[in-house]
């Protein structure tokens, strides 16, 4: 598993930052956003006749705060298997998906409602357009929705933001999917994560 | 006034089975000529405004006695002549003109009656056989393609797109009758062979008022060879481009009585590759066959009887391979059946009544087999059988010269076994539809019409329509109608049972969607239902409101200019959405009336003589379309696009490009030439289609960037034919001879190249 991991800097909100620097002696410290690459999660395989799950594969357990796989046991934050995205209820990890840019998204908004995965619900939705896909029924491809945020309290309870950039092995552009020969399952993403337990990004 | 229909067609009638009594001839004879010279066998007279007489089919008419008065020679097709007794007494021969354009065809879709295009009050075009064979087109997709406003899609087969609205919401009627056997709602216009079409009339906007479900954007109504008393023997082959071969044969006898006309064709192309990188054809090799059997006689001066039949049966087969690690092949073999039977008894008590009695079945198969190459085991199979019947009593009763009124009613019978849904599935329907045609003036007649529908599974529909012209003049008349469209919910939106076991998901039909989620309920495979299962089922059919309005005007002999703008309304578009969340993190989806969609546009043809020999014609197409919920979200700033370097950005309005798979604009040049030294008749085509949208590539689903378009083309066309003096056919020519490939649009081939010959043997024999 490479993941290979190219911080980006981000200088947003320095303004506001340097705005109420007077009141508020914390040093500056612009947020890195972090990108994951190709992080392969295989869905189980299926037999396509009888629907039966021939080979289960497992979920990949990838912490924010450390930026690395992980195993089960770990403090792991978020979980991938095909297209379905699972939170560490265990450590009580919530998700909220928020819509808007990633960059302008600098602080976690009151009106985003976090949950956790139970038994029967997933904090982030499976299913085209209610999560953080849709699936596109004439190209048959994966494509995450533009302008979806997930918004995440880690393990370690600070706050991060998520988007997710492609679902496809080395992120290409979607005019050059195949879906029968690019490798899917292969999530590329980026994220920023406030250490600092606050819900400023 | 020969506007309102049962006069005509009663004419016609008289016509035809007078014809062969007649043989007038010889001295005092005059002759009725076109200005070419040739006589014109359908040509009529009028002397003081008594019963018109008939000519010879020499176009000849013998010495009649004619008092002072007037006398009015007219043909259709041709523009009337009034001429005095002295004028009539000193012509040996009167020359006729021809009438401009096509204003002059018969067209029965619109009304249901015998009715010429100048007299309704709707859009609608006529393409006779000339125009047909000038396309040189095989299948019909091919000769539909050519016309203004109207595209081919490709999206299960070649489906019609008509006033920017798709294959579903298009009723394809062959001679009257529906055609049924769709796949995914795509009726495929390449099951039919052009070889068996003598006439296509094209309706546009709703027809529901006397058609029903599916006659939203329009109507297609698909007119075969007629039956008549000649003999003959016709055989055909047409050559083309991919290995393709179209033999046919065409026999027709007949006496005064009864007549009958069998039609045989065979179809077989190799098809082609657009992408031969991939494993699969872009089209796969496929053969069709096609035969079809039309009788036609009198039982009784007041009854006569038509019988139709048509077979068709088409093989086709190819390769696909799986997707994965370690792809497998796999090999297709798909086929087609279709069989059609339409008696038609026609009554007709007196002259001013005409009860017609329709019988129509219909059964069409599908069978989809795909298997491992390794062993021949089984990968996929499909199957899918439905069948159709209608039985329908039409009463036209011309209550003066003014009123023309027609009521039918009628009930139908529709059943579907499929792989995909349970047991044996029916519905049951019963209709009945009023129209009155009136002329109250002159210059302004009306056709109003009603139609209720009444349907089992999915409830009652009333469908209004009214349309209205106004005759400025000889050379402008201006049109409007308004009506209401519905298509109702189809088997698959109702009653499907669907369980991709690949990924795990469910699509249920409407009704089943309640009794469906309960039993994953039970398996305890649900994790949260979405949507109240109560409110489940109440699928009702998709409605629009549509307004036509044009003009057709003629600024000089030789010219005629015609304009049609529409708005379409849809509103209740059935959409598939997640009703429950599944434990496995999939869903089951059922449908429900979603959308709302706006299509409108203006559609404008002039044609242009510029002598005998030699005219132009232009055709553009304007279609501007939106769906109503994309744009209230684009509105509310819910919606983002993201470039090549990930950046997020919100979509405007003015990003938003509409629906996909439509061109904004389209059009058509088109020149025809007669060579009189060679007496070839010369037909070249540029056909362009406007770029169009055709997949979403930044993942919002909507068209909203210019990387999600294909490149607007034009496909050059040309057809050179000509008949010898023993009638002889011959073809030759070409499509899209530039040969552009458009890889978004996998139904252009590139270049093709054809020729074809049709002999008439019964004509070589009597000669």
């Amino acid at each position: 598993m490479k993941t290979l991991v190219k911080p980006l800097f981000l200088f947003l909100s320095l303004g506001f930052f340097s705005a109420c620097s007077e009141d508020t002696p914390e040093p500056l410290v612009p947020l890195e956003a972090v990108l994951v690459e190709d992080l392969a999660a295989p869905n189980d395989v299926i037999d396509r006749v009888t629907g039966q799950v021939t080979e289960e594969r497992p979920f990949q357990f990838f912490s924010l705060e450390s930026n690395s796989l992980v195993s089960e046991s770990e403090d792991w934050d978020l979980a991938f298997k095909g297209t379905t995205i699972r939170v560490n209820a265990s450590k009580d990890v919530k998700a909220a998906i928020v819509t808007g840019i990633f960059e302008e998204i600098n602080s976690v908004p009151s009106s985003a409602v976090f949950a956790t995965d139970t038994e029967s619900t997933f904090a982030i939705p499976t299913g085209s357009g209610s999560g953080w896909y849709n699936y596109n029924p004439a190209t048959f491809t994966v494509t995450p929705i533009p302008g979806r945020v997930i918004l995440v309290q880690t393990a370690a309870g600070n706050y991060s933001k998520i988007e997710i950039l492609s679902y496809y092995k080395g992120n290409p552009p979607v005019a050059e999917i195949n879906p029968m020969t690019t490798p899917s399952a292969h999530y590329t993403f980026r994220y920023v994560l406030q250490a600092n337990g606050s819900m400023n990004f | 006034m020969f506007r309102i229909n049962l006069n005509k067609f009663k004419l016609l009638f008289s016509l035809f089975f007078t014809l062969v009594g007649l043989a007038w001839a010889g001295d005092g004879a005059k002759k009725i000529l076109d200005a070419q010279g040739n006589p014109i066998p359908h040509a009529l007279i009028k002397v003081n405004g008594t019963a018109p007489i008939p000519v010879n089919d020499k176009g000849e008419i013998p010495a009649i006695p004619v008092q002072e008065g007037e006398i009015l020679v007219f043909a259709m097709g041709f523009e009337t002549k009034k001429l005095s007794t002295e004028e009539w007494r000193q012509a040996d021969a009167v020359v006729l003109k021809e009438k401009t354009g096509s204003l002059q065809e018969v067209v029965v879709a619109a009304t249901r009656t015998d009715r010429t295009v100048e007299d309704l009050p709707m859009p609608v075009t006529v393409l006779n056989s000339e125009q047909i064979q000038q396309t040189g087109g095989l299948r019909l997709s091919e000769v539909l393609r050519e016309q203004t406003g109207l595209q081919i899609t490709s999206d299960h087969g070649a489906g019609l797109q008509m006033q920017g609205l798709d294959s579903d919401y298009i009723l394809i009627l062959l001679d009257g009758e529906p055609l049924i056997g769709r796949t995914a709602g795509t009726f495929d216009l390449d099951r039919i062979s052009v070889s068996s079409i003598e006439r296509i009339e094209i309706l546009r906007g709703p027809s529901s008022a006397i058609y029903g479900s599916e006659a939203m954007a329009g109507v297609i109504n698909i007119i075969t060879k007629p039956v008549d008393e000649q003999t003959q023997l016709d055989l055909g082959l047409r050559f083309r481009s991919f290995n393709t071969w179209n033999p046919y044969a065409e026999v027709g006898i007949g006496n005064e009585k009864w007549s009958a006309k069998i039609l045989y064709d065979y179809f077989s192309t190799d098809g082609f590759d657009l992408t031969p990188e991939n494993v699969g054809q872009t089209q796969n090799p496929y053969q069709a066959q096609t035969a079809q059997v039309k009788l036609g006689g009198k039982i009784s001066e007041k009854f006569d009887l038509n019988l139709f039949l048509r077979g068709y049966s088409e093989n086709s087969s190819g390769q696909m391979q799986t997707s994965g690690a370690s792809p497998e092949m796999l090999a297709m073999e798909n086929s087609r059946q279709d069989f059609n039977f339409n008696p038609t008894l026609r009554f007709r008590p007196s002259e001013n009544l005409l009860f017609t009695l329709r019988g129509m079945s219909s059964w069409f198969s599908t069978v989809s087999d795909t298997r491992f190459q390794s062993d021949g085991s089984a990968f996929d199979f499909q199957d899918f059988n439905q069948f159709y019947h209608r039985t329908e009593l039409q009463t036209d009763w011309q209550a003066n010269s003014r009123n023309l009124f027609t009521l039918g009613m009628g009930h139908l019978v529709e059943t579907v076994e499929a792989t995909r849904y349970d047991g044996l599935n029916r519905f049951d329907a019963g209709y009945f539809f009023l129209q009155h045609q009136w002329d109250p003036h002159v210059k302004v007649n009306l056709v109003t019409g009603l139609r209720a529908d009444f349907h089992n599974q999915y409830g009652n529909r009333l469908s209004p329509k009214i349309s209205g012209q106004y005759k400025f003049s000889e050379k402008f008349s201006w049109q409007a109608s308004f009506g209401a469209g519905f298509k109702a919910p189809d088997f698959r939106q109702l009653l499907l049972n669907f369980n991709n076991a690949a990924s795990g998901y469910y699509v249920f039909g409407a009704l089943l969607a309640e009794e469906g989620i309960q039993r994953l309920q039970d398996q305890g495979l649900v994790a949260r239902v979405l949507i109240q299962p109560e409110t489940l089922g109440n699928l009702t059919a998709e409605t629009s409101l549509a307004l036509n309005t044009g003009f057709r005007w003629k600024p000089g002999a030789k010219w005629l200019i015609q304009v049609n703008a529409y708005r379409n309304a849809i509103d209740n578009l059935i959409e598939t959405a997640p009703i429950a969340q599944l434990v496995s993190g999939q869903n089951a989806f059922s449908y429900f009336n979603i959308r709302q969609v706006v299509t409108q546009g203006v559609e404008t043809d002039i044609s242009y003589q510029i002598s005998p020999h030699l005219s132009l014609s232009l055709g553009y197409a304007f279609l501007d379309s939106y769906d109503k919920d994309a744009l209230d979200r684009i509105d509310a700033g819910e919606v983002f696009k993201r470039d090549s370097q990930n950046r997020t950005s919100r979509v405007e309005r003015s990003d938003y490009g509409g629906l996909f798979n439509r061109s904004r604009h389209s059009g058509n040049f088109k020149i025809n030439y007669r060579e009189n030294w060679t007496g070839t008749d010369w037909a070249l085509r540029a056909i362009y289609r406007g770029r169009f949208g055709f997949a979403d590539l930044n993942g919002n689903l909507i068209l909203d960037d210019d990387l999600e378009y294909a490149d607007g083309w034009v496909s050059l066309n040309l057809t050179v034919t000509k008949t010898l003096s023993s009638g002889i056919f011959l073809e030759v020519g070409a499509t899209n001879i530039l040969g552009t490939l458009t890889p978004q649009q996998p139904n252009n081939p590139g270049r093709v190249l054809f020729a074809g010959l049709r002999i008439p043997f019964a004509n070589l024999i009597q000669k």
